[in-house]
């Protein structure tokens, strides 16, 4: 079964489908929850940046592992 | 000039010459993945350790003694108190670069097992081709390197606490 819901631009993949919009924005949405989380529990706003890029990059590697297996093949193949 | 008859004499007990397909050295290798999917791939399963180690350069060698950094420190063990998730770090930072050193290993080589040779001396043939693609060596090594440091770094610390 072909899933073509991201198209791959340089190192980050694009959404071209619903699906993939809708895993784009779940994923910033949940960005955004995570910030305001960290924010109400930290002590300081570096405190809250380095607790939350450590989340956003696991997100960031969730989301490009998804689209990684989802990824619309190009035309021609060369390898 | 020949005559007709023996001309075609001629082109109908012409030799033709034996190709031997098994010994045809240039042949079409594809690898098991693409090397540029899983060149992007790998640099998304090394950018976490990556940023683990950039913190501890910062605060241990350049003595950058700030709280960014030392929080990094402190975010990585308190995921090593929860038994739920006291799974993460090593997975985070090891496992993760080795699956890039497989999924790199993976877009780069080919390997090939044939038996070759006349009927009567056939010799069991392995070829392990490897593609010279920068990205995708530069990633395996980059990857082995973080593997190597933080093994290393756990024997060490094993060994103290047992001295």
């Amino acid at each position: 079964m072909k899933l073509n819901w991201f198209v791959r631009k340089g190192v980050f993949y694009w959404p071209v489908s619903i699906i993939g919009w809708l895993i784009l924005i779940a994923g910033l949405a949940y960005a955004v929850y995570m910030f305001v989380d960290i924010d109400s529990r930290s002590h300081s706003a570096s405190d809250t940046l380095i607790n939350w890029v450590f989340n956003l990059l696991i997100v960031g590697l969730i989301y490009t592992v998804i689209a990684y297996f989802t990824e619309r093949k190009p035309k021609e193949v060369s390898n | 000039m020949k005559n007709k008859d023996e001309f075609l004499k001629d082109m109908e007990n012409l030799k033709v010459p034996d190709v031997d397909v098994s010994s045809h050295q240039k042949a079409v290798k594809m690898a098991i993945m693409n090397a540029e999917r899983s060149a992007v791939l790998g640099v998304w399963l090394i950018i976490i350790p990556c940023y683990f180690l950039f913190c501890v350069c910062m605060y241990y060698y350049f003595h950058v003694r700030t709280n960014f950094f030392e929080a990094t420190f402190t975010l990585v063990s308190d995921l090593d108190k929860s038994s739920k998730t006291k799974f993460l770090s090593p997975l985070l930072l090891v496992g993760l670069p080795i699956v890039s050193i497989v999924v790199n290993a993976l877009a780069i080589t080919h390997v090939t097992f044939q038996r070759v040779g006349p009927n009567t001396k056939m010799i069991k043939e392995f070829s392990l081709t490897v593609k010279v693609k920068l990205w995708n060596i530069l990633l395996i090594i980059i990857s082995l390197l973080i593997v190597s440091v933080f093994m290393a770094y756990a024997i060490v610390e094993n060994i103290t606490i047992k001295n």
